[in-house]
């Protein structure tokens, strides 16, 4: 009989990391080693309630382990944030297609992210700082609501501002300041203006809420990307991550089959693909 | 394809012999309609294999209602092997959304294991409709009222018996290994013609009266309609049952349920409805089918636009069976004709 692709693979919480009030990392050791590529999402599931779609946050090279930046949103991920350290859930996949990093090869790679839409992005920040001298230049744009919604923030603010400064590069706003912010202040897309990158041979690769996706592409559109050099990453309702349950049907495509990574003009035609 | 002659008693004997190996399932009538039912002692006593269709969706049996896919987390896990089904009496209609059901089912790189293996072990005996119901509309889909592929063995209603027909390496074994129960059909092949041509020409004339455009227009005209107001109109009388969607032989989506059950975490798959407020919506709550003019627009879609570009096909059949099941009295082939309106 072929393998049963609805069964979890029984996966243990091996750590919780608090990212803001709202947003926790769950490090994660499946039974069996399960690869991923970034951009590629798996199903979790909490034993005996069901399943959710998450991408993957942490590196695709490490093997054994794997992390979820998840958001407390709805029913499942209530529950997840209900999680402790030990506890056993589920795990389905990879599935869906990856970032083509082949296609980003020798160019400026600008990473554009929102809120919780950082977690695909982070795993994909740290595929290409791995094998940075096959890039240009690595430019990653972040926006959160307040500081204290900044995520990863060990990271963003510090560890990977010293990794190479001369081809990886950080703008980091927030649309709110508090007294300690020193930053940027306004949307994600105000960092989007004065690029000092080559537009001509590079690509934007867009991950977060509806809306901030939404206005981001609209913005690399004006400032003179073309839609073939922006990558998005759609959040669909992915329930059986195989093209079969028909929840997260994008015009002539299924978003966990086809996608979730789809280059902008191959779905610009379809209606609603910001709802 | 050899043609051969099997009479109404050997028909049951050789429906009794395969019931040794299959669980096999016959329409039988119950007031003006046809229902599927397990063959016992009886044989086919009752069984009707010409009319129309039978009120269930052949695909209650590939891909039922409701069913466990997984037990996860125990060591008890009693997988009960049950024996294959043969069908006796599917119709063209139904036959036809195997093309939609073996594309989402049986594709790389993830095949439903259960719903392969039951096509593979399966076994079915399909039939030519022998008239058509008001509801039927298969030849404006491009489906004809007999069967032309898809079958194990057809058989076509003559007189005291049926041609039979082989349409797979499985049912020529089975008619050499009955092959005592078989004649030549030499006397009834070119009846088997013209009464499928009859049928064709009445059912032609009972579908040209819906006014459904060509079906090689269908996906330009859809396209072009899709902003109209025709889908708040057609939405007004929607009541979001889904029996549409339950009722169809193509429709596919499900949902995936855990619970805890009698041994361990079970996860149970069952039937979904587009029509239904939470099928697109996301964690956090936002949907991109908030109003029911676009969850029903999007069955349309789904059918008439998504299937032709990706398997060249429609996802109906023209089986008319949701024009009988839709409580708000949506007409499929009504929705259809007004594509073409301006």
């Amino acid at each position: 009989m072929i393998d049963n692709p609805y069964l979890p693979v029984k996966t243990e919480v091996i750590d919780i990391i608090d990212e803001s009030p709202t947003i926790k990392t769950f490090c994660l050791r499946p039974e069996r080693p399960m690869g991923f590529k970034a951009g590629q999402f798996i199903e979790m599931t909490v034993p005996g309630v069901g399943e959710a779609p998450f991408t993957p946050s942490s590196s695709p090279y490490e093997k054994s382990r794997l992390e979820v930046t998840i958001m407390k949103a709805g029913r499942i991920t209530g529950m997840i944030h209900g999680l402790k350290k030990g506890d056993a859930v589920g795990l389905r996949g990879p599935f869906g297609n990856e970032y083509p990093l082949s296609e980003f090869e020798g160019k400026d790679v600008l990473l554009v992210g929102g809120g919780v839409g950082l977690a695909p992005l982070r795993a994909l920040f740290l595929a290409l700082a791995h094998d940075i001298d096959r890039y240009k230049s690595v430019l990653f744009c972040c926006g959160s609501r307040t500081p204290s919604d900044i995520i990863y923030k060990d990271c963003m603010l510090d560890k990977w501002q010293c990794l190479d400064k001369k081809k990886i590069k950080f703008r980091i706003t927030v649309d709110r300041k508090d007294d300690s912010w020193k930053g940027n202040v306004g949307l994600v897309t105000t960092t989007l203006d004065k690029l000092d990158l080559d537009l001509k041979n590079s690509v934007a690769i867009v991950c977060g809420p509806p809306i901030m996706m939404k206005f981001a592409t609209f913005k690399l559109m004006d400032v003179g990307y073309r839609q073939d050099q922006v990558y998005l990453s759609m959040e669909k309702n992915m329930s059986c991550g195989m093209g079969k349950c028909g929840h997260c049907r994008l015009g002539n495509f299924y978003a966990c089959k086809d996608g979730p990574v789809f280059r902008y003009d191959r779905i610009s035609h379809i209606h609603e693909i910001w709802d | 394809m050899d043609l051969y002659f099997i009479n109404r008693p050997n028909l049951d004997r050789l429906a009794m012999s395969l019931a040794k190996t299959y669980r096999v399932y016959v329409p039988v009538k119950s007031g003006e309609e046809r229902f599927y039912k397990k063959m016992g002692e009886e044989g086919l006593e009752g069984a009707v294999l010409g009319e129309i269709r039978a009120v269930e969706p052949l695909k209650s049996f590939y891909f039922p209602a409701r069913s466990k896919v997984a037990g996860y987390f125990s060591e008890k896990n009693s997988d009960r092997t049950e024996r294959p089904i043969a069908i006796i009496g599917a119709k063209a209609c139904d036959l036809a959304s195997f093309k939609v059901m073996d594309y989402v089912y049986s594709q790389e790189p993830f095949k439903d294991p259960f719903y392969v293996s039951r096509r593979e072990e399966g076994l079915i005996i399909s039939s030519d409709c022998t008239t058509h119901g008001q509801t039927c509309f298969c030849l404006a889909i491009g489906i004809m009222p007999y069967p032309t592929d898809n079958f194990d063995i057809n058989i076509s209603e003559i007189e005291s018996g049926y041609v039979a027909e082989a349409g797979s390496n499985k049912g020529e074994k089975i008619i050499r290994e009955y092959f005592k129960l078989f004649q030549s059909a030499a006397p009834y092949s070119e009846k088997r013609e013209s009464n499928r041509r009859q049928l064709k020409d009445r059912l032609s004339r009972h579908v040209e009266k819906s006014n459904i455009p060509p079906s090689d227009a269908v996906q330009g005209l859809f396209r072009k309609k899709f902003e109209s107001k025709l889908w708040e109109e057609t939405a007004k009388t929607c009541v979001e049952c889904g029996a549409c969607n339950f009722i169809c032989p193509a429709c596919h989506c499900f949902v995936l349920k855990d619970q805890n059950g009698e041994e361990g975490f079970e996860r149970l798959r069952q039937w979904d409805s587009c029509l239904l407020m939470s099928f697109a919506r996301v964690a956090g709550g936002a949907n991109p089918r908030k109003l029911l003019a676009q969850r029903l627009r999007n069955r349309f879609d789904k059918k008439f636009n998504f299937f032709p570009d990706n398997i060249a096909r429609f996802g109906c059949t023209g089986c008319g069976r949701c024009v009988e099941a839709c409580p708000g009295k949506i007409d499929i082939r009504e929705v259809l004709s007004k594509l073409a309106l301006e």
